[in-house]
């Protein structure tokens, strides 16, 4: 898939899902999967979720624009009630994050490995703003901060529309994704289906390995 | 802990001394991290034995989240009316907006059994910070521990995401889920005041001088001398497998009465079938134990399990857990 550059744009522009910075980003259907049984991570949640369907989400569509600053994603996929904030204790809320390799050998199936880690871009609907997350291997995840990570969701006829958005580089000692346009970097998307019961380990995914993302290299004029 | 379900009058006082201490926060209003139930009842939350959760032939078993409403939900009251309304003549206090139909212990004193053989216990229950705790077990970001010193068990609110695996995963549903601050909360067996050699407060508090405090291996504490030594408290479901660190001294009743009013002692007032499907089969061993023991008290005669019981002196219930806490500046941080 394709970050399509876009002239540059304030980072709250890129948010709106319907900004005409989207208009020319195309995007892709991305089939998801439900997260294996037996990576879930405790004997009571694979005992929970036996003979369960997970991942419930089965298709999202995905587009990336960047603005030599700025990488977003919008994406978007078919949600019965994601109009509904949870109040109640079996209620959860809806999700979706895009994880990205902080090095290249991190593998994405196990959310990274112990000294090569994974990057996650996390959004919840129960707005809670959007958390800037690595992980070094299933369960390991752990929160940077909750400002670098933009994310805004609008949902709307029973379609979740959401943008998640992170500076390109960031200056810090953290394992974080620092991305360069005109290079190539793995990325994956997951969704969860709170109303489903789908929070942690349990989501829809887009599988065991890395899709490939390719930053558009910013054009001379522009420079 | 120990309770001597013997002495509970149900007066509340331990569900009021934990509730103004500990959850006043926003988000907390539903919790009672301490209740105290009228048993045979469908308890708090409602029907809670019947929602899975703990470990069956070793293995983790599924569970239910109980809803706000099985718990009871923080009903608001009309103060304003009755009290500075000008209406007190009037109007009397009541529940605003929809009418409840359940609350903690909503089933008071209703117990069950026929006049004249009715029959009722009450039963106070806090997190049971136990040995075994499938909360701990179940949550996939490590965000609970036993602590190594003390046996607490706690959640760290900044590891956890709120995914209520914990909630489902407790049999005795001791987890409340606080929809302000998005994390679930428990019973944290007030580890600052026994950090500073003060008992809980639910223990401090109760006039009933019902709940004993202690180091399980400490022999000379109440805790093993009433668990261990002489086997007189037992954990509440044993079945669930958690291995739970509160022990309760079973209800012994009042004898029975026949068609003619005369006293009956054939059979007990509470069945004992009753009994066993809450603390498992040694129960009947506890209450023949304590019958015996209190024979011989009767006789003139001394029973250290009698007077451990009785709690002569109030700080022999706390295992060295007995500073005043109005002796130490506390500061909240
Ligand atoms: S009673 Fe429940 S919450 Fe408390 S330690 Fe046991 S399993 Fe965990
Ligand atoms: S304070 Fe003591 S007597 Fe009163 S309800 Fe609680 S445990 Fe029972």
């Amino acid at each position: 898939m394709r970050a399509h550059h876009v002239p540059s744009a304030e980072l709250e522009v890129l948010l709106d899902p319907d900004a005409t910075a989207w208009k020319s980003a195309g995007g892709e259907e991305l089939k998801l999967e439900g997260t294996p049984l037996g990576m879930q991570l405790t004997a009571h949640i694979r005992a929970a979720w036996a003979g369960r369907k997970i991942g419930s989400v089965e298709q999202v569509s995905v587009a990336a624009v960047h603005d030599g600053q700025v990488l977003a994603f919008r994406l978007e996929w078919s949600a019965a009630n994601g109009g509904v904030e949870p109040s109640d204790n079996h209620e959860f809320p809806d999700g979706a994050a895009v994880v990205l390799p902080s090095s290249p050998e991190a593998p994405i199936i196990t959310m990274g490995a112990p000294g090569v880690a994974v990057n996650a871009w996390y959004w919840r609907a129960d707005g809670e703003g959007a958390r800037h997350v690595v992980a070094e291997g299933l369960g390991s995840s752990r929160t940077l901060d909750v400002e670098l990570v933009r994310g805004r969701g609008a949902w709307k006829d029973g379609r979740w529309r959401v943008v998640i958005a992170r500076a390109l580089r960031v200056d810090t000692p953290e394992p974080i994704a620092q991305l360069e346009p005109g290079t190539e970097t793995g990325f994956g998307v997951a969704v969860w289906d709170g109303t489903q019961g789908e929070r942690a380990g349990i989501k829809a995914f887009s599988g065991p390995l890395w899709l490939e993302l390719q930053l558009d290299a910013v054009p001379e004029t522009t420079r | 802990m120990v309770m001597d379900l013997n002495k509970c009058i149900g007066c509340q006082t331990c569900t009021i001394a934990c509730k103004r201490l500990w959850t006043r926060d926003e988000g907390m209003d539903y919790q009672w991290w301490n209740t105290v139930n009228t048993m045979p009842g469908r308890g708090t939350p409602r029907d809670w034995e019947q929602m899975g959760g703990g470990f069956q032939d070793g293995k983790a078993r599924p569970g239910k989240l109980p809803s706000r409403r099985d718990f009871g939900e923080a009903w608001e009251f009309n103060h304003e009316e009755v009290f500075h309304g000008g209406k007190g003549d009037s109007v009397h206090l009541q529940v605003k907006g929809e009418e409840p139909d359940w609350g903690p212990n909503w089933d008071e004193d209703q117990g069950a059994g026929e006049y004249p053989n009715a029959y009722y216990f009450y039963l106070p229950r806090i997190c049971n910070h136990c040995t075994h705790p499938a909360c701990l077990e179940a949550c996939p970001r490590k965000a609970i521990e036993k602590r190594q010193e003390d046996g607490v068990v706690l959640i760290n609110e900044d590891r956890c995401r709120g995914y209520r695996f914990c909630m489902e995963a407790c049999p005795y549903k001791k987890i409340y889920f606080n929809h302000a601050e998005k994390v679930s909360q428990k019973c944290i067996f007030c580890f600052p005041r026994i950090e500073q050699g003060v008992a809980n407060a639910c223990a401090r508090q109760c006039p009933g001088r019902v709940r004993f405090v202690g180091y399980r291996d400490d022999e000379e504490g109440p805790i093993w001398k009433l668990v261990d030594k002489w086997k007189a408290a037992l954990p509440l479901h044993p079945e669930y497998g958690t291995d739970p660190n509160v022990f309760y001294v079973p209800p012994l009743a009042p004898p029975r009465f026949d068609e003619k009013g005369d006293v009956d002692e054939s059979k007990p007032r509470i069945p004992d079938e009753y009994l066993v499907s809450l603390f498992g089969p040694k129960v009947l061993d506890v209450l023949a134990l304590m019958k015996s023991e209190m024979a011989k008290t009767r006789a003139g005669e001394k029973s250290e399990l009698m007077d451990l019981l009785i709690a002569y002196r109030w700080k022999d219930m706390f295992g060295g857990f007995d500073r005043d806490p109005a002796t130490i500046e506390w500061v909240k941080s």
